[in-house]
């Protein structure tokens, strides 16, 4: 997990430069410098578990999905999901 | 009630107490067609949450500028005065959409991000156009909610008891729907003829002649985010996509998978922003 953007405290000071390589340390002296969010590279996990988001999608579709072109745009999300479970 | 004295009623929202103050004075400047980029950007300029919000949405995801823009009138440059006047009308109301429904403003952020990808896709010359008739594409919704708020609850709430979509819902009570009541209004301010079909026609997109590429972006970045479940539009499922539609922008299982991944970046990226928004 990488930084992409600085961390910076109040006075403007940049303790941590973009681009830096979260290690267990460093997570353990943010968190100790009261630092409670920053900014890292790439999609956030997703935070509910796989079978309930396609769950959801199936409700989402169930009017329309044999509709046509219906069923391929629900495919495409499907696996789009999945390849975020990965 | 018939459909020239509702629309008569819609087209008089302007005189009503509960449209933002920051609307009614911005509703000047844009219904006038003469107003220059010097007017605009000088209206703007001088209230200070109005700049903020602007320059928020110009350096959202929704435009994908590479740089920071960081004044008015370079927004107004880079971006044109339709652009911007439809901006402006989007950040004044976003406020009285999260009153008449929330996560309608998601929804249409959401909805800006995934036209403007998709117009990016198809070498559209001006993507940020698109985005602006997505960003407004339900200001129709918002107009029924203000004008008729006691109906509009009622309209809701059928929607949800009965399982139905919301366009159906309005159908019912007013035999039209949020689509005409946008296209209305937003004529009745002097939008671009372009941005009024969009709105007019963002769930018949087979029937706009103007700008069938347009309308027809719209309308799928309107299905693409619902499906994947970002804001809330009025009710819970995911429209059908119109076969002309479908057709008119060719695009393939591989252009499709590339949008849906394209929009989950924006997406994340744009967290911060809906936040600080909301």
């Amino acid at each position: 997990m990488k930084l992409s953007k600085p961390v910076i405290n109040e006075a403007g000071m940049i303790l941590l430069g973009e681009g830096t390589e979260l290690s267990n340390a460093l997570i353990e002296r943010l968190h100790n410098m009261n630092v409670s969010s920053v900014y890292v590279e790439g999609a956030a996990a997703p935070q509910k578990p796989l079978e309930e988001i396609l769950s959801e999608l199936d409700a989402r579709f169930k009017k329309t999905e044999n509709e046509p072109n219906m069923g391929l745009l629900k495919k495409l999300f499907k696996e789009h999901i999945e390849g975020l479970y990965k | 009630m018939d459909i020239q004295a509702l629309r008569s009623q819609i087209e008089k929202i302007d005189t009503l107490p509960t449209i933002p103050g920051v609307l009614r004075k911005l509703l000047v400047v844009i219904e006038n067609p003469k107003a220059s980029l010097n007017e605009v950007g000088g209206f703007i300029a001088n209230d200070p949450v109005l700049t903020s919000r602007v320059l928020k949405i110009v350096n959202s995801p929704i435009y994908g500028f590479p740089g920071r823009i960081s004044s008015v009138s370079q927004a107004l440059i880079l971006l044109g005065l339709n652009v911007v006047k439809g901006m402006l009308l989007g950040v004044s109301v976003f406020e009285a959409m999260q009153k008449t429904m929330l996560g309608l403003w998601e929804h249409s952020l959401g909805c800006a991000i995934t036209a403007r990808i998709i117009a990016q896709k198809k070498g559209l010359t001006e993507p940020e156009e698109v985005s602006v008739a997505a960003l407004l594409h339900d200001i129709g919704k918002v107009v029924l909610g203000l004008k008729f708020p006691e109906e509009y609850k009622k309209i809701m709430a059928e929607a949800e008891d009965k399982g139905i979509f919301i366009l159906e819902a309005e159908k019912k009570h007013f035999t039209i729907s949020h689509a005409e009541a946008g296209a209305w209004i937003a004529q009745k301010w002097n939008f671009p003829r372009n941005l009024v079909e969009v709105i007019e026609y963002h769930h018949k997109p087979h029937l706009s002649n103007g700008v069938p590429v347009q309308t027809a972006i719209v309308h799928l970045s309107d299905i693409i985010i619902r499906a994947k479940g970002f804001g809330f539009a009025g009710d819970d499922f995911v429209p059908a996509v119109n076969s002309v539609a479908w057709q008119t922008l060719g695009l393939s299982e591989a252009d499709l998978k590339e949008v849906l991944s394209e929009l989950e970046d924006s997406l994340s990226g744009a967290e911060d922003f809906f936040l600080s928004e909301a």
